[in-house]
């Protein structure tokens, strides 16, 4: 379970220190030094994919189940906070958003005005991608669908979702999406107030994710998702239902993901099918390869670190960024199969060889495959 | 001999009646009208010029002929200049001429003007080029080709060219077209049985335009009036309208085909190194892309040493691509696939890292416009069969390129020994390595077999899709979806599935359009692979 | 110890993005920074990267003429990769890290309305290359191209004179988003207000990389068949499909004699690697067509060769499109305004835009008005060539006054 079984709460709460203390600092010296708003959103939106990511490492480290759709639950949490951000411009301006004028209609469908009040749009970006992933989780489940077929057929629903959603005829803005949201809790989105407000609840969101989360896999629960993940066959042959435990873990990962996008849709201002696009799904994926399995330490880590790099190079060498990271999927890969948890766990055991070394020069150092 | 004289003598009286009664020539073609007309602004002045240069041909002099195609052509290739006052000359590469006389001018001091041809008028020009190319051109085939032209405007041609054009050619084969071209025209002639000839004519072209056209004459008071014509109508309203119908129906299957053969050719590779390893390789359609660009290169290579066979590329290219592609499968199989063995999303992910490797790398060579490529005669235009159902050579091309993927890769796996091991260690890895196969071996030479099957994909679609850096991505999926629907390891499935998906996709598109195609297929899929795991065509062996 | 690391990567996070925020400002006096936002890979990769050294070409320009108001112009390219909400992004580092005095960027509808709300935010200043559906008017964003009303209605009038073709029906075939739909609405509420019924158009959408075009040439080729006057296509597919439909309308025989293909977003790039000679006749309608008459065309042209070759970029240097002269006209005004107001601040730019006027590659004088931040163009129809090109078959007399909001939506 990578770096997970080492981790004492200690450490946890620690990053959560850390990880509260980069707003704070934001708000703290917004101005001329420090943070500027662009980094506060930066920071901000990393933390969503950070979520995402953790998302993703629920199926894939706990049970072994690798999604390449979570794109689409990402991209229904987006879209339902995009409507309630619409709803709430309307009511100030009073102006329909292009995409519902230019389809000929004159004020919201009805089914909109759910989203006026806040508590229900929430309820629904944890219910609709729940709902969504139940019946798509129970019928591949039950028939056990599984491995990369599993995979493959993720990727062809989110797949399926974007060309539904890049139609106008749709109802969801077409491939122009939504844009144009007014304010978050009435604070004018893209201001210095949004920025940290937003940023301020994805950490902590990506904070509660992680206690969550390593408290849910030291229950029996996530004991039961890591013996799937091993041998899944056994563990119905020894007369547990897996459908039931995968599923619930399925549709909690699902509704994180939304999660993750209903905080990052304010941040950028536009939601667009092209979240839908399966190579976005698959770089979550990498992400999380990158960081390391299980634990989400490394989800965190992974995501953290690869968009970082890819906001960097971007902006610095927009030619590069593709070299670098298809190198780095292929290190990862080959070299470090369990992510960069492995480096430490590396350098640790290099440190105890050094020492080792030192007292015992002569012993070879245990062999250690890149599995 | 006697009828090179006879030509001769002919030109030699044409002449003379030239020389002799320049007024009657005169009265034929007046060609400083015409030119001043075609000289004229405005397409108005354009087509009454045009109008009077056709109406003039049937009786026109063999040297008119040769005056009038050479202002048309001049007109159409846009080296027709006019001056003020309607004077018009050619631009030659010997200086000006005079455009109604011929001969070189004197020097122009105005301000000359290139009329452009427009839509209408370059339809016009098009009329009078193949009218003047069926009075005489000197290969009956041009002439055949100039009918045909003429045929399909049957109504703007003055019915006496038809007749002068019979009377100038001694080729049966035109002949005969001439005289379908007379009963056509005859639509609106007086005689009853000159107008059922004509609609019996029109109706063994059976094409909805036919049909429309053949409609539209039941307005037309006399066909209403005779029964005898309003029987031949029906009759040949009901006779084009069947096979207008056959027609569609055909139409819809060859598409469905020749987009099932596409899918085919880009799940192929996939098919094999799925079946054989579980492998789920992300890069499939960048070998693709690969192949595709091999393909080009190949293509540049023989148009650098050998310009005159350049035709020949994609023949020549055949086994260069699939050695190439398949050595590159090789390689990834060697360097990366090979140690992920018993990780299969770990080897997901590294293919996928792979793929955007070798997308950038081309884009870094190649650029990331769209290649050009050379296509050679035989893969570009058609031919029409029956009602509006028409035989595109790039289409049938890709039908046939993997009809006999398809049979030589079967052929490899039923016959040769590589392919008793592919079967082998597809059907139980275990076992075969047991008793003394290299299982190993048998990866990486299935892996680069997949990879070259792929590289031939880009070959079969290049004449078809947009050659580009990312054209790999958007067939991915679609491959992905023909393996699993046909059943991994089985070649037969694949087949049935691409063929399936298909006609699906082409049959709903025109209902639907193509995005709900799009949709509705891949709902389809994803449902019969939940009461259907294994595929289509599930493959016998234990895994 | 894993602590360390983890704060160090932290640490490390906030070091690398704060980098050029302190770095850049070292010699932020003597020049000033221009930003583009153009992918240099994705799917826009081959349309949008070629604008990217159309912007330093223009800068160069500038600079070689002193630059404006004393300072010279520095380019800031970035690669939003195709990706809609990266446009977004880049646009806020530009303006608020790199503090650029303009943008120069978007093709795509949707990449505008993603960076739209970021300059807005920000009071920048976003010079918009391409022709768009219009019903857009932001004073943050400059549209260097014609809206619908004042260039596709030319183009389709003229198809319906009788110096074009006559036009009588209308098929229409768009990849399906906003541009296409808006453009066909405008156009069937024109022809609706000209009197045509319903029965003389028919719409068909695709989607985005959409290649198999079999089924609808087939329907195109028995709408021609049909009776009821001259038929013409509206082609507003965007991107590789619109090779792929002309390749498609070439190996079925489709004529544009019998039905001429009037090509939005059709471009000389599309028609590389195709066959023209069946294509010869087929339109586009654009503000620059490469054929322009006159000397400014024949320098620019002769200055984005030398450019290429200079720069080693990878575009050919005998192709220029509409939307690279858009965004080399841009550049020219901005530095215009600049100059005129004294200032780089956008609020006294965005002044000066009025009544300003620049004579550009297409032989036009481009001018703006205090109404709108739209740039008045002139209309070039253009008809393809043999050589894969297109020759001007028509041009409007003069620049028509740009209709953000057309009447006919």
């Amino acid at each position: 379970m990578g770096s997970g079984e080492r981790g004492p709460a200690a450490t946890a709460v620690l990053i959560a220190i850390l990880l509260v203390l980069v707003p704070l600092m934001g708000l703290h010296l917004l101005g001329s030094v420090g943070l500027s708003v662009y980094l506060v959103n930066v920071v901000g939106q990393v933390m969503c994919f950070a979520l995402l990511a953790m998302s993703v490492d629920l199926m894939w480290g706990g049970a072994g189940v690798l999604s390449l759709g979570h794109g689409l639950f990402f991209a229904i949490g987006g879209y339902l906070s995009a409507m309630h951000l619409l709803r709430t411009a309307f009511a100030k301006t009073h102006v329909l958003p292009d995409f519902l004028q230019f389809m000929g209609q004159t004020r919201f469908p009805a089914y909109w005005h759910l989203f006026d009040s806040l508590p229900l749009t929430l309820l629904a970006i944890l219910l609709i991608p729940g709902v969504v992933a139940f019946v798509f989780g129970f019928v591949s489940f039950r028939s056990r669908v599984n491995g990369v077929y599993f995979s493959i057929i993720t990727q062809a629903l989110t797949y399926t979702a974007m060309l539904l959603m890049f139609r106008n005829d749709t109802g969801f803005g077409g491939n122009n999406g939504m844009t144009g949201f007014h304010a978050v809790a009435g604070l004018p989105v893209g201001g210095a107030g949004a920025a940290v407000l937003l940023t301020t609840l994805s950490t902590l969101a990506v904070l509660v994710a992680l206690v969550g989360g390593r408290l849910l896999i030291t229950t029996r629960f996530g004991r039961m998702l890591v013996a799937i993940r091993d041998d899944e066959p056994r563990l119905r042959f020894l007369g547990y239902d897996t459908l039931w435990l995968k599923l619930s873990a399925w549709c909690l990962s699902a509704m994180v993901a939304a999660v993750a996008g209903a905080l990052y849709v304010p941040q950028v201002g536009i939601i667009n099918p092209s979240l839908l696009d399966p190579s976005l799904s698959l770089e979550i994926a990498v992400w999380v390869a990158v960081g390391g399995r299980g634990g989400f330490y490394g989800a965190i880590i992974g995501a953290v670190l690869v968009n970082v790099v890819k906001f960097w190079l971007s902006a610095a060498a927009p030619s590069l960024w593709p070299f670098v990271l298809s190198l780095l999927v292929l290190l990862v890969v080959l070299v470090l199969p369990n992510g960069l948890t492995d480096l430490s766990n590396r350098s640790r055991s290099w440190m105890a060889d050094l020492g080792r070394g030192l007292r015992d020069s002569g012993r070879r150092r245990p062999e250690r495959g890149a599995g | 001999m006697a009828r090179m004289l006879k030509t001769g003598a002919l030109a030699l009286v044409a002449l003379v009646s030239l020389l002799l009664g320049s007024s009657q020539a005169f009265a034929g073609m007046d060609r400083s009208a015409i030119v001043g007309l075609l000289c004229g602004t405005g397409s108005h002045a354009v087509m009454q010029g045009a109008d009077e240069m056709l109406a003039n041909l049937p009786t026109a002099s063999p040297a008119d002929l040769d005056w009038a195609r050479a202002v048309v052509q001049a007109f159409s290739r846009r080296t027709l200049r006019c001056g003020g006052g309607g004077v018009g000359y050619i631009a030659t590469s010997g200086g000006l001429i005079d455009a109604a006389r011929l001969e070189a001018s004197p020097p122009v001091s105005s301000v000359l003007r290139s009329p452009f041809p427009n839509l209408r008028t370059r339809a016009a020009l098009d009329r009078l080029t193949a009218a003047i190319a069926v009075l005489n051109a000197p290969a009956p085939e041009a002439r055949l080709a100039a009918v045909g032209i003429l045929a399909s405007h049957s109504d703007l041609i003055p019915p006496a060219l038809a007749e002068a054009a019979l009377k100038r050619t001694r080729n049966p084969r035109v002949a005969e077209a001439l005289r379908g071209l007379i009963v056509l025209q005859r639509l609106h002639a007086p005689d009853i049985g000159q107008r059922v000839a004509a609609i019996r004519a029109m109706s063994e072209n059976a094409t909805s335009r036919t049909e429309n056209e053949l409609k539209s004459l039941r307005a037309d008071p006399v066909y209403a009036a005779n029964p005898r014509v309003a029987a031949a109508l029906d009759h040949g309203i009901a006779h084009v309208r069947l096979w207008v119908q056959v027609g569609a129906v055909l139409s819809l299957l060859y598409n469905g085909v020749s987009a099932g053969s596409v899918l085919f050719m880009s799940a192929i590779g996939l098919s094999i190194i799925f079946g054989l390893m579980g492998v789920i390789n992300l890069a499939q359609g960048e070998l693709l892309m690969v192949g595709a660009y091999a393909t080009y290169s190949v293509q540049q290579i023989i148009r650098m040493i050998a310009p005159g066979y350049i035709s020949l590329y994609p023949v020549v290219a055949i086994p260069v691509v699939f050695i190439l592609t398949g050595l590159l499968g090789i390689l990834i199989e060697w360097t990366v696939i090979r140690h992920l063995y018993r990780r299969p999303l770990m080897t997901l992910l590294a293919t996928w890292g792979i793929s955007l490797l070798l997308i950038n790398l081309v884009r870094v060579f190649f650029g990331t416009q769209n290649l050009e490529f050379d296509t050679p005669p035989y893969l570009t235009g058609g031919v029409a069969v029956v009602g509006d159902f028409f035989i595109t050579w790039n289409h049938l091309a890709a039908i046939v390129f993997a009809v006999g993927a398809f049979t030589a890769t079967l052929a490899l796996l039923r016959f040769t020994s590589i392919g008793l091991f592919i079967r082998g260690v597809t059907q139980n890895r275990d076992m075969a390595g047991c008793i003394g196969i290299s299982t190993r071996r048998v990866d990486m030479l299935a892996f680069g077999f997949g990879a070259g099957l792929a590289g031939l994909g880009g070959l079969a679609l290049s004449p078809i899709y947009n050659v580009n850096p990312t054209m790999g991505t958007g067939f991915i999926i679609d491959s992905f979806m023909v393996v699993v629907l046909g059943g991994v390891g089985s070649l037969i499935g694949t087949a049935v599935a691409a063929l399936g998906i298909g006609l699906v996709d082409v049959g709903i598109e025109p209902f639907y359009g193509a995005v709900a195609a799009k949709v509705i297929a891949l709902l389809l899929i994803i449902l019969i692979i939940q009461w259907r795991p294994e595929g289509l065509v599930a493959a016998r062996g234990r895994r | 110890m894993s602590l360390v690391t983890r704060r160090t990567v932290l640490t490390g996070v906030a070091a690398t993005l704060a980098a050029p925020a302190i770095v850049r400002p070292a010699w932020a006096a003597d020049t000033v920074k221009i930003g583009c936002l153009f992918s240099s890979s994705g799917t826009m990769a081959n349309l949008e990267g070629r604008l990217n050294y159309i912007t330093k070409m223009a800068a160069a320009e500038l600079n070689a003429s002193g630059g404006v108001l004393g300072r010279q112009v520095e380019v800031v390219v970035t690669n939003p990769n195709s990706d809609w909400p990266t446009y977004a992004q880049m646009g806020r580092q530009l303006l608020q890290e790199q503090k650029v005095a303009a943008l120069f960027g978007c093709w795509t509808s949707v990449s505008r309305k993603s960076v739209l709300p970021v300059v807005e935010e920000n009071n920048g200043l976003l010079f918009y290359p391409l022709h768009f559906e219009g019903e857009e008017n932001s004073k943050n964003v400059v549209y260097l191209n014609s809206p619908p009303a004042s260039s596709v209605l030319p183009a389709v009038d003229y198809l319906m004179s009788s110096d074009g073709v006559s036009a009588k029906r209308f098929f229409m075939v768009g990849t399906d988003y906003v541009w296409p739909r808006t453009i066909n609405k405008i156009l069937k509420g024109y022809w609706k207000s000209k009197g045509f019924s319903e029965s003389s158009w028919h719409e068909e959408y695709v989607p985005f990389g959409f290649s198999n075009f079999q089924s609808i040439v087939n329907q195109i080729r028995t709408f021609t068949s049909q009776t009821g006057g001259q038929p013409i296509v509206v082609l507003t597919v965007v991107g590789s499909s619109i090779a792929d439909f002309l390749r498609e309308c070439i190996n079925q025989g489709v004529k544009p004699t019998d039905i001429p293909v009037l090509g939005l977003d059709m471009v000389e790039a599309d028609l590389e690697g195709l066959d023209t000679t069946s294509l010869v006749g087929n339109l586009n309608c654009w503000a620059y067509l490469q054929n322009a008459p006159g000397p400014r065309n024949q320098a620019f042209l002769a200055n984005w060769a030398a450019y290429v070759k200079s720069s080693n970029a990878p575009y050919s240097p005998h192709v220029a499109i509409d939307p690279m002269v858009s965004t080399y006209d841009g550049v020219h005004i901005w530095a215009e305004a600049a100059k005129k107001a004294g200032s780089f601040d956008v609020p006294a730019v965005r002044t000066a835009f009025a009544g300003l006027q620049f004579p550009d590659p297409s032989g036009y004088t481009l001018s703006m008005t205090a109404d709108n931040n739209y740039v008045a163009r002139g209309v070039f129809i253009g008809s393809v060539n043999a050589q894969q090109g297109f020759d001007v078959l028509w041009q409007s007399s003069g620049t028509p006054k740009p209709v953000p909001y057309s009447p006919f939506g």
